[in-house]
């Protein structure tokens, strides 16, 4: 579904200092699989899942989802993309403040030319259920807690239905047993969907949730584990 | 950013009241008069000018025998006197204090006789005046005492702007009775020099130059000054270039602070919303999109700015006209509703247009930034 062929990210701090996150690493990601990223802060996992979704442009390589080279499309092309085929979860509360739950759920329709809004609003209620928040439909994120927001947001990274679901540390800021709830959530909708999972986080015990594991450190793959 | 735009539209619509209620107030004063050409004593063009645009008082005199020789010459259709007195300042024998009065010759006059008989469908008689459109009988009495004297209210004319909204006209018979019952009902009297006259107004033959015509009257009459309608308030045209020059000044500064504040403040909060943008643009929202949604964010917010700033400047116009018109000293007429609602439109867009352009660059900036690169810390 996605390869990476000698991929890299640099940040030039000034003409002379460059930190480089990711080096010339390659990849590939097959459909359906739930790909588990670890490394340390700094190890440039997060840049590497940001190189997956085409959300930063590598400083050199390929990124190739679907057999297309995502850099050789248009801002439209891509932006399409991202909303068709990618769910994106982060580590940060991404949900809009002034949004309701189910809004913010609905949200990503208003990108979509296509104008699945008739539509979404069904598919958004039956999303915030799967979740378990079919009560909160109305409840604006402050009145949700941090375990809330975040299952708010997987139902809205899944609304397009899509291929891929990135997340970023998504439970990074959650306590233990909140983090495994959400954890068994995704296994849940992976066994549910076959959809293809990357999860990106710093604890090596999640793991065992994925189908493979990659660990990485200094920009580069440094082991890939089959569970 | 919406007080940038409240200050912008503001200035503007008060610009436009400014030019155009004077412009406005100059012609119909002008019309009002109805004069090809006013002819005043030598050196007293300015107290005219002002008495007429701002109610000042004055009293200019000229001899009688002027009339006459100016009536002869050449291209002069008709010719009419006119004296210009005032009543007394905080004197009980006047019902209204400082107001200028201008007495015309009921025989000869051209320019207040004919709107008499369309509107009330006779001219003065003795005792009677007609006022300005501010005007008005005392409450609780039925006549105006000028030096003691009650004269009848008949009409009142339209609003014009100027000083003729507070002035009074009466018949030349009407005036000599006041000054001649003034010496024992006042308590000081009206006083008429013998045979002297203030102004001749008059109406040219068709196709008759009035530059000939005032050369012709100077050559004629020493002491006197013609002045042509088309430089009628000359003065005050020059003042107002010269206060539209500084006012222009300060809506141009207004407009380049104005709009380095809009760039910084939009700058700042679309920085903070960096994050938030990143994610929706991760979500698929286009460049453009966001592009758009920040600019019609900043249109929303200089409308609701904009908006606020005309509606508060008109209204205080609305409020204190008069003040204004005496603080600045020029005279002012609000524009008709139509005119109005082209100045409103003028001002929104001036202040759309300031907002959205500073607004540009940080948008743009914003906008085509990476998706990951703007959510980060």
């Amino acid at each position: 579904m996605i390869q990476l062929e000698k991929v890299s990210k640099t940040y030039w701090m000034s003409k002379e200092n460059a930190i480089h996150a990711v080096l010339e690493t390659s990849l590939n990601i097959k459909k359906g699989e739930f790909l588990i990223i670890t490394g340390r802060s700094g190890s440039g996992k997060t840049t590497l899942l940001n190189l997956i979704a085409g959300l930063t442009r590598p400083s050199s390589g390929r990124v190739i989802l679907d057999g297309q080279d995502l850099w050789s499309l248009t801002d439209q092309q891509q932006s399409r993309i991202r909303n068709r085929k990618i769910g994106f979860i982060f580590q940060f509360p991404s949900l809009l403040p002034s949004l309701t739950a189910l809004e913010n759920v609905v949200l990503p329709t208003i990108f979509n030319a296509d104008h699945t809004k008739g539509t979404g609003t069904p598919r958004a209620e039956e999303l915030m259920e799967t979740v378990g928040l079919n009560d909160k439909l109305n409840a604006f994120p402050r009145q949700l807690s941090a375990g809330q927001q975040q299952r708010v947001v997987v139902a809205r990274a899944l609304l397009n239905h899509p291929e891929l679901l990135l997340a970023d540390e998504p439970t990074s800021d959650l306590d233990e047993q909140t983090e495994t709830e959400i954890m068994d959530m995704f296994q849940q909708i992976h066994h549910a969907s076959g959809i293809t999972i990357v999860l990106v986080t710093h604890s090596t015990q999640l793991v065992r949730y994925g189908s493979r594991a990659i660990h990485m450190a200094g920009g580069v793959i440094e082991t890939m584990v089959n569970n | 950013m919406a007080i940038c735009a409240f200050l912008v539209a503001g200035f503007a619509i008060a610009i436009m009241l400014i030019l155009r209620g004077t412009e406005n107030s100059l012609r119909l004063a002008n019309d009002r008069l109805g004069a090809d050409i006013i002819v005043v004593p030598v050196g007293t063009t300015t107290k005219v000018e002002t008495a007429l645009l701002m109610g000042n008082p004055t009293e200019v005199w000229m001899p009688e025998s002027n009339l006459a020789t100016i009536a002869a010459v050449p291209g002069v259709a008709a010719a009419s006197p006119q004296l210009y007195l005032s009543t007394l300042n905080n004197a009980a024998c006047c019902s209204v204090a400082s107001m200028f009065l201008v007495a015309y010759d009921p025989t000869t006059d051209f320019t207040i006789e004919p709107w008499l008989n369309k509107t009330i469908g006779r001219g003065l008689k003795l005792g009677e005046v007609v006022g300005g459109t501010h005007v008005f009988v005392p409450e609780g009495e039925q006549n105006i005492k000028i030096y003691g004297y009650f004269v009848t209210l008949k009409a009142n004319i339209e609003p014009t702007g100027t000083g003729l909204d507070q002035s009074m006209f009466l018949t030349l018979e009407t005036a000599r009775d006041i000054a001649r019952l003034s010496t024992e009902l006042a308590e000081k009297p009206l006083i008429i020099p013998e045979k002297s006259i203030s102004a001749v107004l008059l109406r040219l033959e068709p196709g008759t130059d009035p530059m000939t015509v005032s050369a012709e009257i100077i050559r004629r009459v020493p002491g006197v000054t013609p002045i042509t309608s088309p430089n009628m308030f000359q003065a005050y045209r020059q003042q107002m270039t010269g206060l539209l020059a500084s006012i222009l000044l300060v809506l141009g500064i207004t407009l380049v602070l104005s709009g380095l504040l809009i760039a910084l403040v939009f700058s700042m909060a679309a920085n903070e919303r960096r994050r938030e943008l990143g994610v929706l643009r991760a979500m698929g929202a286009t460049r453009n999109f966001v592009l758009r949604s920040l600019l019609l964010e900043a249109s929303i917010l200089a409308l609701e700015g904009g908006l606020a700033g005309i509606s508060f400047t008109i209204l205080v116009f609305f409020l204190f006209r008069n003040l204004i018109m005496r603080s600045f000293g020029f005279p002012f007429l609000l524009p008709n509703p139509g005119l109005l609602l082209i100045e409103i439109t003028v001002g929104l867009v001036l202040a759309l247009a300031c907002v959205t352009i500073a607004a540009m660059i940080p948008a743009y900036r914003i906008s085509h930034m990476e998706p990951a690169l703007a959510m980060r810390e």
